[in-house]
């Protein structure tokens, strides 16, 4: 074996690769192109406002299966450990399509998931909000600070997010968290959607 | 009672780490924690990182060493170097960023410059400067030596070499690395930083722990069951094949092969985008080489600051006597298809997300838990008598379900922390 793509699996299979790495390319651009942008678009911002601030208070209400039905089949929730990662090549905090958002879901209703038993209590401050047009949709930046409390203690996150939303509803497509101080060691960063 | 927990009195070993039992003051005295941070840390071997993550002269990257700045560098001629990351004139860390490449490491306060192997190259407006024999101002330097890419250091001034300290875990550690292709293993940049505000002892208490799967883990393991995964921690620790080792210098070995006849990949559950990446494998005929995605299913432990799990190097980095840091790296498999470096980055996701922040909240648990001065001693007992094994090689083997090799480890901090090494840098 020679090592690499070169390595030649079938024609049908390595469409669905090719689509995989399209899917993580597309993230690692939405990222990496950030910074780029021009001033934001006013009317989508304000379009996007609302559906950014409900999302945050569904998640500190802990209202996770309303969180859940917010997001489209083809869903991406991606928290990598830097501004400059790619989905392929490093390693994320967490990376779900939309079966492992639903198991999150799940996992946060588990009894035994000592990790989030007792629950994380959280607080979310969104700001700094920003839109752009995107095909069938909308891309938004915001800023948030995120405080938690759990067993007698707590610990206040910054950071910003990027979503995509789509479609008339403008659902979750994909949803990427920047948390710079993942990059320094975190608390169990389990509460983090 | 109370004489034993005043932080006062020197700590006597023998009462504090008996076969049996272990008392709490070892994960909760200030002063015990500074004497590790030299008798452990800097005493023993300690891993420090991969060849692999400094493939050019010049490349570096930090971390520590029982709280000591410490830089890994390679050399111009092409060495890897440890060095203490310390300016030999008034003390400044040199490097700040975590990884780099750098032709000289330039002090920020003064601009003495050195070399990536710590020689002293420059000082400026030498004609004022007394010293005459720059070569005494040259980095601390840390012994240093490879074991199959992977880069060890100590301070210890008279040191066992490498290959008779890690000893019979060589068997397990070239296991590791031989079932990549062409022996080739490398670790990706960028680790996953976790802390947790308890003792580094908890992590390696858990370690070699396989009781703990059933119970801390049963979230993961009931994730698994609605997906019809059995998942390789929910096996019933009782009856398991899978045997745990407790060897020479602390190091501690669970294997779980013999639990999982059907091989690892069974044992994993539903990763995102694993579909498209397994069907690329099977249809090219390389089906078998998805046990590789995941990992070896031999958890191996050397003490004190290394633990392979899955395809991750855990790196445990003690931060306070009641905080602890985790460094996560991802190994990779250069000589494999791509497709298995894209599924390990998905399937050490899985655990990190629905095992780690058990393992997280009951080292936190564990640690409030002895700071109860009333309640002294933490039960070890499990599985004894232990009995050597009749081959002589030093290893005692047990069921997971033994405490075998936590007592062995503790043993063998007992008798560093009894019977201090020399240390210095060189």
């Amino acid at each position: 074996m020679t090592g690499g793509a070169a390595d030649a699996p079938g024609p049908g299979s390595a469409g669905a690769q090719a689509a995989v790495l399209a899917r993580y390319d597309e993230l690692a651009s939405l990222l990496g192109g950030m910074d780029d942008r021009p001033g934001a678009d006013p009317g989508l911002t304000a379009e996007a406002a609302p559906v950014l601030l409900h999302e945050a208070r569904l998640l500190d209400a802990g209202r996770f299966e309303d969180w859940l039905a917010g997001w489209t089949s083809d869903a991406v929730l991606w928290l990598p450990l830097s501004a400059r990662a790619h989905p392929g090549t490093d390693q994320s905090l967490l990376l779900d399509d939309r079966r492992r958002l639903a198991e999150r879901v799940d996992w946060r209703r588990e009894p035994s998931a000592w990790g989030q038993n007792p629950p994380s209590r959280t607080t979310r401050v969104v700001g700094s909000i920003e839109a752009w047009a995107a095909a069938d949709g909308l891309v938004a930046r915001s800023s948030f600070l995120i405080d938690e409390y759990r067993h007698g203690r707590h610990q206040a996150l910054a950071g910003y997010q990027i979503h995509e939303l789509v479609g008339d509803d403008l659902r979750r497509r994909t949803k990427i968290l920047v948390v710079p101080a993942l990059g320094t060691g975190v608390r169990n960063p389990s509460f983090l959607l | 009672m109370t004489a034993i927990d005043s932080g006062t009195v020197p700590p006597d070993f023998d009462y504090l780490v008996q076969p049996h039992r272990v008392h709490r003051r070892i994960y909760t005295d200030p002063q015990i924690f500074d004497l590790e941070m030299t008798r452990v840390f800097a005493a023993s071997w300690c891993y420090v990182g991969h060849e692999s993550e400094i493939p050019a002269p010049g490349d570096y990257r930090t971390t520590t060493l029982g709280l000591r700045p410490v830089l890994m560098t390679r050399g111009r001629d092409g060495a890897v170097n440890v060095l203490l990351n310390r300016c030999t004139h008034r003390g400044t860390v040199l490097a700040g960023e975590s990884s780099g490449c750098a032709k000289r490491f330039v002090c920020p306060y003064h601009g003495w410059t050195f070399a990536p192997d710590g020689q002293l190259v420059a000082i400026p407006f030498p004609a004022d400067h007394a010293v005459e024999d720059r070569s005494t101002l040259s980095l601390g330097r840390l012994t240093t030596a490879t074991y199959r890419g992977f880069v060890f250091a100590t301070l210890n001034a008279e040191p066992e070499p490498l290959d008779c300290w890690l000893g019979e875990a060589r068997e397990a550690f070239d296991t590791i690395v031989d079932r990549h292709p062409g022996g080739d293993i490398a670790v990706m940049g960028s680790p996953h930083l976790l802390e947790f505000l308890g003792n580094w002892k908890l992590s390696w208490d858990n370690a070699a722990d396989g009781l703990h799967a059933t119970f801390a883990h049963e979230s993961y393991n009931t994730l698994g069951e609605m997906v019809d995964t059995e998942t390789v921690l929910a096996r019933d620790p009782g009856s398991t094949p899978m045997v745990s080792k407790a060897l020479r210098n602390g190091h501690m070995v669970v294997d779980q092969r013999p639990g999982i006849p059907q091989g690892p990949w069974a044992t994993m559950r539903r990763v995102p985008f694993r579909e498209p990446l397994e069907s690329a494998l099977v249809d090219a005929g390389e089906e078998s080489l998805l046990d590789l995605a995941t990992g070896s299913m031999i958890n191996l432990s050397l003490f004190p600051n290394l633990l392979f799990v899955g395809n991750q190097l855990l790196v445990i980095e003690p931060v306070a006597v009641d905080r602890t840091r985790l460094q996560l790296w991802l190994t990779s498999a250069p000589g494999a298809p791509s497709e298995i470096d894209l599924l390990r980055l998905r399937v050490d996701e899985d655990f990190v997300n629905f095992g780690t922040p058990d393992d997280l909240d009951m080292f936190e648990r564990v640690q409030r838990g002895l700071s109860i001065p009333e309640m002294e001693w933490i039960d070890m007992s499990r599985g004894l008598p232990d009995s050597d094994a009749a081959d002589g090689d030093a290893t005692i083997y047990g069921p997971i379900t033994s405490e075998a090799p936590q007592r062995r480890y503790l043993a063998h901090y007992a008798k560093l922390m009894t019977t201090p090494a020399a240390t210095r840098a060189l």
